[in-house]
């Protein structure tokens, strides 16, 4: 944090005003102070309040973690023919996910390149061509300048008024990732073995390997910072106590054994799998195969065959066991089983919770059915889990009031084990992930 | 139907909304649970409710068993998007007959609520959209065989909608 904040505290002694760390600006005395020092974030277990509610931290956030490194941005199955584009915000600007005539999916600026318009207004849309409301400028498909109004009194170059981009996009098997300002490693890198064994197993339960996210998305306000989405979506140890009110009103979900069985008897676990990459294993607790589909295998036959022919018994078992992953490719992508979600930041008080159901190609109606009735029951605004979340973490909000005070996130910490790849392993009701975040977190802020 | 008839039916179809509206507003759960048939719908889409729901996803989906889950999750007391409750009041107005078929009536209506959710946020919310029912007569009585809110603003993000709309 020591270079932000050096560069975010203007010396009194060299300018008129400085800013502090509560936002409140002063004016600089005759005789300069000292700028306070910069305000601890993450200590050992402790992390400070002041992380989730100090406006320069967002800004710093939305520099050093959105802007410097990757972020999911949208699912190329979302935009399956030439003209779909969906809307996104990456680091706190607008972007299109679009798929172009010659088939390719491209991540483009959604403002037009001369005074800034917003091109895209509606969240899903299919165009043939982008042409801004204000001068009437049209953009291609793939972002390059098609036209002009009145050209004759163009001054810039032609070759410079494309949709600007992002430095980098890469994708992984349909998902898209960018990295706006292009300065971060390979995507490969930024996933390494942990993001891209989790995201291949979302994509094997498909007996095709595809998904096929076209059930659309709704988004859940919060007035909570985005860290706390990444912390709760990933926490073990509330499910069972803040969610309580669920369990009673729909006992026998697949969480009785995995979760709430007793903190000596469960036996599944959370694993933080480096780069911020974090897990929650339930599966390992679960007490029957298909748990998390709630069906019998005899419902879901040509599934369970299809998927057999396709990944081999061994790998197709261990799919009808574990179900789709629960864990967070960071930062803002969450895995949550039946759902794909992205977290998306847009103040240090705000952010909103985006979900869609995860539904497979190559399965039955019926079976993707299955799976978008469960995430309306688990996700959204009135969904029966997620409302409860959003009440948690703004309660949070509100209690770091002006100062913060600490969080503590030590739980597990003296019976966490470093497996021999890195991975580390604890109970599922400890802080791992929450940890493993933190850590990536501060090395990034660093 | 003659005027008259029509008259006295808008009065009991109006009186019956507002009945719906006030449990709702005071969390009474059952009451309200009891004023919707077996057979109930309680939709609430994402857009406009011209979409097909099983393969678009949407707020509320519920059939009786999902309402009654819903219902029951309100009332262990610990469903703490709304505990303590939302304290709000309603108003449902443009009461309109669209259809009338013996026992069975389509009415559309217009929603208007103000909310203080005292939960977290501690925000006041402003809720307002398109209602539409389905109400059947059995022995006598009006009852929801389905209802369909189109708020809005439902294509942006919304804050918790944890209350009874």
């Amino acid at each position: 944090m020591n270079g932000r904040w050096r560069v975010r505290y203007r010396c009194p002694g060299s300018g008129t005003i400085w800013k502090g760390s509560t936002g409140v600006t002063h004016e600089a005395t005759e005789f300069p102070l000292h700028a306070p020092a910069p305000p601890t974030m993450v200590d050992g277990d402790r992390v400070n309040g002041l992380a989730y509610v100090d406006d320069q931290v967002f800004d710093a956030e939305m520099e050093r973690i959105f802007c410097d490194g990757w972020v999911f941005v949208g699912h190329i199955s979302e935009v399956p023919a030439p003209g779909d584009v969906v809307c996104r915000n990456l680091g706190g600007d607008p972007y299109l996910l679009i798929r172009g005539r010659d088939d390719e999916v491209r991540v483009l600026a959604n403002r037009c390149s001369h005074r800034g318009t917003k091109l895209i207004q509606r969240p899903r849309d299919s165009v043939r061509s982008m042409q801004c409301i204000f001068h009437g400028w049209t953009f291609g498909l793939d972002g390059g300048l098609r036209g002009v109004t009145q050209p004759g009194g163009m001054v810039v170059d032609r070759a410079d008024c494309d949709l600007a981009r992002p430095g980098q996009v890469d994708t992984y098997r349909g998902f898209v990732f960018a990295n706006l300002s292009g300065t971060a490693g390979s995507l490969d890198d930024h996933l390494g073995e942990g993001g891209r064994y989790l995201l291949d197993w979302a994509c094997d339960l498909s007996p095709v390997g595809e998904l096929d996210i076209s059930a659309g998305w709704l988004g859940q306000r919060s007035t909570s910072n985005w860290k706390m989405w990444a912390e709760s979506d990933l926490d073990g140890y509330h499910l069972g106590i803040l969610h309580s009110s669920l369990w009673r009103a729909a006992p026998g979900s697949q969480y009785e054994t995995a979760v709430f069985a007793g903190e000596n008897v469960v036996t599944s676990t959370t694993r933080d799998r480096g780069n911020g990459h974090v897990e929650l294993e339930f599966w390992r607790g679960y007490d029957r195969e298909l748990a998390w589909l709630g069906v019998p295998r005899e419902r879901v036959a040509d599934y369970v065959a299809d998927l057999t022919a396709a990944r081999g018994p061994e790998r197709a078992e261990e799919l009808l066991w574990q179900g789709p992953p629960h864990a967070l490719i960071f930062p803002n992508l969450f895995l949550g089983e039946m759902n794909l979600a992205i977290i998306e930041p847009v103040a240090a008080g705000a952010t909103v919770h985006h979900h869609t159901p995860l539904t497979l190609a190559g399965v039955a109606p019926s079976f993707n059915q299955r799976v978008l009735r469960q995430s309306e029951a688990a996700m959204g605004p009135a969904g029966f889990l997620l409302p409860d979340d959003a009440a948690a973490s703004e309660r949070v909000q509100a209690a770091f009031g002006r100062t913060g005070g600490w969080m503590d996130i030590s739980r597990g910490r003296d019976r966490e084990v470093v497996e021999e790849n890195g991975d580390i392993v604890g109970h599922v009701s400890d802080e791992v992930p929450n940890r493993g975040f933190w850590q990536r977190w501060h090395e990034l802020m660093s | 139907m003659t005027d008259l008839e029509q008259v006295v039916l808008h009065h009991e179809v109006a009186q019956f909304l507002y009945l719906e509206a006030r449990l709702a507003d005071e969390s009474r759960y059952d009451e309200w649970l009891a004023l919707f048939d077996e057979q109930v719908t309680y939709w609430v889409p994402r857009g406009a409710a011209t979409y097909d729901p099983t393969t678009t996803v949407s707020y509320i989906n519920d059939n009786r068993t999902r309402l009654e889950t819903r219902v029951r999750q309100l009332q262990t007391g610990v469903r703490w998007a709304q505990t303590p409750a939302s304290v709000m009041r309603r108003a449902v107005t443009n009461i309109e007959l669209l259809a009338v078929e013996g026992d069975e009536l389509r009415v559309g209506s217009n929603l208007f609520i103000r909310e203080y959710a005292a939960q977290a946020a501690e925000e006041t919310r402003t809720w307002a959209g398109r209602v539409t029912h389905h109400l059947v007569r059995v022995d006598g009585a009006l009852l929801i065989r389905a209802k369909t809110v189109e708020l809005v603003d439902s294509e942006q993000s919304l804050p918790t909608l944890a209350f009874l709309l």
